[in-house]
């Protein structure tokens, strides 16, 4: 072992990402469309005979993106390896990858701890065939090949093994989500992220086991907090090997034991030219970067004066940044940064919607806020016509208008529906005098509610309390 | 008949396309039962496309009878590359170089016998089933190899015709020579390789063997050029290299190999070459020596660490899984895949792929797969600087006679590979090559057999060997 390691778990992640190109690496067969399998193959991502790969560049501009996020040393050429091993999944029965030169090299991701980690490396390869067990992984009697997903564009990221716990590694997967989102290289929807973990603990002197195919970053969590009780509960049994993470079932199972390192033969694939990567190219690439989350937290603390929680909720999605660093232009950036990480995301998650689902124009939160702002409406009100605009969109000041929802702060008008309620309402009014404090809440909402949710609540509080004590 | 001639007289209606095409497939089979020099005739597709040209004698080929090496891919046409394994497998394209012929109106007649996988020098290594072809001056002797039906169709038919071969060491020029034809080796990378059954695809070359230098030419201009499809394919504009033939040679800087005359070479190849090149003086060209040591020395463990390096991870896709030869499924994927390469893959073949997964193994690769990339950088750099200096080097396409089968069962492994020891040079650099053949010498037995002389040009300098080509065949 290289390193001397001192911590109580060690952690590394190598960590697959699908990026999000139209057509795969190495043919012009789509990577997304119709599912049927093997729809979306031709003779090169089905291996046959004859068929020679043509590089997507495309793909190679999405991985520089990520390596330049990442801060990595990048190097001057693109060189492609082939990867050998038989296995049904592979079209090839060698995969084409990248070994001695990566695109990018010696990186490193800062967690919102405060932790830096640090990136190996992050190389390009192809992805192999989908192996369909039709009646369970240990129950069919036959496998099937879906080579769909044969020849898709991968990047591989390898970390330092600087992490130290599961939730550590869960939020490095969570904020490298974030990059490849922010990077535009990257779709949740339909891009795989898949990650293989090697995990020691201390009272095993560190024996390493790697953990297999876990996709998403709560999965990451859930395996190595098993894998963690694994190893301290079997000390004594813990070997060198390779294990796999059943999500259906919560636990890992021994795969290989692993003696040595895997033989894979690499050598440069000769049906690939070496591609070089210009400082032109890099500077083209960076030209077209978006600013980072981490970027954005930094800023929104420092020019929006908003707090550092809120900042970094809003950053983590990048078409909510977006929209907050418009809508903090014109009203109160803390009243901004409220109102769409509180109410936004709220109404979002209640309706089982997303940012990207909402053809909602900026321009009307912004005048939905304003008004706000300004105490023409109440947020009781405000609260009901976000909901309805992410329904459609409209404009708030003209629905305000039409139905009359301008907020009542005109303390007669207030008092008449105060007196009404405390007359509607005895037995609230003697539990108050009581000691029932929670009734004056009955009360005021019985007001909001005759009102509309018009009245402005520190005005009926007010009047309320000086009725009835 | 040049091919040219043949083609203004399917244009002007002279000849019937069809009628011609039947005659010659009747007439390939005719040879095929004595000689073996196809493992298929496509007699179906042949006329269909004669058809074709009946209709619309445009192209540039129009009505040419062009034979193929078995390991480029003809649609619909079984594409085996020698061997089993393949048995059967019709792919579902063609090859770049096979779509070009065909739209220039060339006529597919037939998949040549070959080495299997191209892994050898006299096409003996033929895949299991598969038939030896046979020296077109001698049944006893080899063809050369691994274009071995290439070379002994070339010769032997007597309508116009080309062939389509394939090199990665030496594997056109050497059956040009035992054969007796001209073979062109192209610039890597001049030709598209997209459609051909990989051996080595740092060295594979697809170039067109022929009797008329014209025709090399002709054939030459259809298949070379740029192709989307590969990306080694070379982005450069095709010459004409037609022009080229009969162009004067004088002030031409010719430059002899030393090292193509040690000990080893036959004597009467020798006497022929040296009668040759004095006629080029002649002719006015400047001939000089010069000495190619790194590239003969060290050019056949390079070639052999690169060539089974590659080779070994191309080969391994045959599994039996997809197409190809199957057997019964039984045990895991690896009993299967065991099973159906253990079975249906040649002894020559088993041998280049242990050598070359060996020669990249993890604590081997140093010392064998990247260390013959290093030395093949210094070949490059060797010819490189020869090409300073030269127009043309030349020496013996291969050392030897054409050998009788008796013989080179006698021979050892590392023999059999010497074979290859003048022309893996050219070949490891990309550079283009040429056999001319250039007369006969009996053997020993008293048989008469012909000579070839090897002219290797700069990078994309083609022309140069269709110019001094022309002039030696006069």
């Amino acid at each position: 072992m290289t390193k001397k390691f001192t911590t109580d778990i060690v952690i590394g992640l190598e960590i697959h990402a699908e990026l999000a190109t139209d057509t795969k690496l190495f043919c012009g067969c789509k990577t997304y469309g119709d599912d049927n399998p093997n729809s979306r193959t031709c003779e090169v991502c089905l291996g046959m005979p004859g068929s020679k790969p043509v590089l997507n560049k495309k793909a190679v501009d999405y991985a520089l993106r990520l390596c330049l996020a990442l801060g990595c040393k990048i190097s001057p050429e693109l060189i492609f390896s082939r990867k050998s091993y038989f296995y049904p999944d592979m079209a090839k029965n060698y995969q084409i990858s990248q070994y001695e030169i990566p695109l990018g090299i010696k990186g490193k991701l800062k967690l919102h701890t405060g932790k830096t980690v640090g990136i190996t490396r992050v190389h390009m390869e192809e992805d192999p065939a989908a192996l369909i067990h039709p009646s369970g992984m240990t129950k069919s009697k036959y496998v099937l090949v879906d080579y769909n997903r044969s020849g898709d564009p991968l990047a591989e990221i390898v970390t330092e093994p600087d992490l130290e716990s599961p939730e550590e590694a869960r939020l490095f997967m969570k904020q490298l989500i974030t990059i490849l989102n922010y990077l535009g290289i990257f779709d949740v929807n339909r891009c795989i992220i898949k990650a293989d973990a090697n995990i020691s603990i201390k009272e095993t002197n560190y024996t390493r086991v790697e953990i297999k195919n876990i996709t998403g970053f709560k999965e990451i969590e859930r395996a190595l907090k098993y894998e963690v009780e694994r190893q301290k509960q079997e000390v004594k049994s813990v070997v060198q090997e390779t294990r796999a993470w059943d999500s259906d079932v919560g636990i890992t199972r021994s795969m290989r034991k692993k003696e040595v390192e895997e033989e894979y033969g690499y050598i440069i694939d000769p049906d690939l030219v070496k591609t070089e990567v210009t400082k032109g190219m890099i500077e083209e690439i960076k030209k077209d970067m978006p600013e980072l989350a981490q970027q954005k937290v930094k800023k929104y603390i420092k020019e929006f004066n908003i707090s550092e929680e809120d900042a970094r909720v809003i950053a983590a999605e990048r078409l909510l940044a977006e929209m907050f660093e418009k809508v903090a232009e014109e009203v109160d950036p803390n009243l901004a940064a409220k109102w769409l990480r509180r109410e936004l995301v709220r109404v979002l998650n209640y309706n089982k919607k997303e940012m990207k689902d909402l053809a909602l124009d900026e321009k009307y939160i912004i005048e939905l806020l304003k008004m706000v702002e300004d105490n023409e409406i109440t947020d009781n009100v405000a609260q009901k016509i976000l909901e309805k605009l992410i329904e459609k969109p409209f404009s708030p000041r003209d629905y305000v208008r039409k139905i009359g929802a301008k907020k009542i702060a005109d303390e007669k008008q207030i008092r008449r529906f105060c007196e009404e309620a405390i007359k509607e309402n005895p037995q609230a009014v003697e539990d108050y005098k009581a000691g029932e404090k929670k009734s004056l809440q009955f009360l005021i909402g019985q007001v909001m509610r005759k009102t509309k949710g018009q009245a402005d609540p520190a005005v009926v509080n007010k009047i309320m309390k000086e009725l009835i004590e | 008949m040049k091919a040219e001639d043949f083609i203004t007289q399917i244009k002007n209606g002279k000849i019937d396309v069809v009628e011609h095409t039947k005659k010659v497939i009747e007439e390939c089979k005719k040879i095929n039962k004595e000689y073996n020099y196809f493992n298929v005739i496509c007699e179906k597709e042949a006329i269909e496309q004669a058809k074709k040209v009946k209709k619309d004698p445009s192209g540039k080929l129009a009505g040419l009878p062009v034979s193929v090496k078995d390991c480029i891919c003809v649609k619909g046409v079984d594409s085996t590359a020698g061997s089993r394994i393949l048995k059967g497998y019709k792919p579902t394209f063609d090859a770049t170089v096979i779509e070009r012929v065909k739209k220039e109106g060339g006529i597919i007649i037939g998949k040549t016998s070959q080495d299997e996988f191209g892994f050898g020098g006299f096409s003996v290594n033929v895949g299991i089933d598969y038939k030896i072809p046979l020296n077109p001056f001698d049944k006893k002797r080899a063809c050369g190899g691994s274009s071995g039906g290439s070379g002994g169709i070339t010769q032997k038919v007597d309508f116009p015709h080309v062939s389509l071969g394939e090199s990665t060491g030496g594997s056109i020029v050497n059956p040009a020579s035992f054969c007796g034809v001209i073979g062109l080796c192209p610039t890597y990378g001049r030709v598209s390789r997209h459609g051909l059954l990989d051996y080595g695809n740092s060295l594979d070359k697809i170039g067109p063997m022929a009797k008329n230098i014209e025709d090399v030419a002709l054939v030459m201009e259809v298949i070379a050029g740029k192709d989307e499809n590969e990306s080694t394919c070379l982005d450069e504009p095709v010459d004409d290299y037609s022009k080229q033939a009969n162009i004067d040679i004088s002030g031409m800087k010719i430059g002899i190999i030393k090292e193509g005359f040690r000990k080893g070479t036959d004597k009467e190849i020798e006497k022929k070459i040296k009668e040759k090149t004095k006629e080029l003086e002649k002719a006015g060209a400047e001939v000089d020596e010069i000495s190619l040591k790194t590239s003969i020395d060290y050019g056949l463990p390079t070639y052999y660490m690169i060539g089974t390096s590659e080779a070994s991870t191309n080969l391994a896709r045959y599994c039996g899984m997809r197409y190809g030869k199957h057997e019964k499924l039984e045990g895991s994927f690896n009993d299967y895949f065991k099973k159906v390469r253990s079975r249906n893959l040649g002894k020559e073949v088993k041998r280049r792929i242990m050598l070359g997964t060996f020669a990249r193994m993890a604590g081997y690769r140093d010392a064998y797969y990247l260390k013959a990339a290093k030395i093949r950088t210094k070949i490059i750099e060797e010819y490189k600087k020869a090409f300073k200096k030269y127009d043309i080097l030349i020496c013996p396409t291969v050392p030897i006679l054409p050998p009788n089968f008796d013989d080179i069962k006698k021979l050892s492994v590392v023999q059999n590979y010497m074979i290859d020891v003048l022309t893996v040079g050219p070949n490891l650099a990309g550079l283009p090559h040429m056999n001319v053949p250039i007369g006969f010498e009996k053997d020993g037995a008293g048989v008469e057999l012909p000579v070839g002389m090897m002219l290797i040009a700069d990078h994309l300098d083609e022309n140069s060997l269709i110019r001094l080509g022309s002039a030696l065949l006069k």
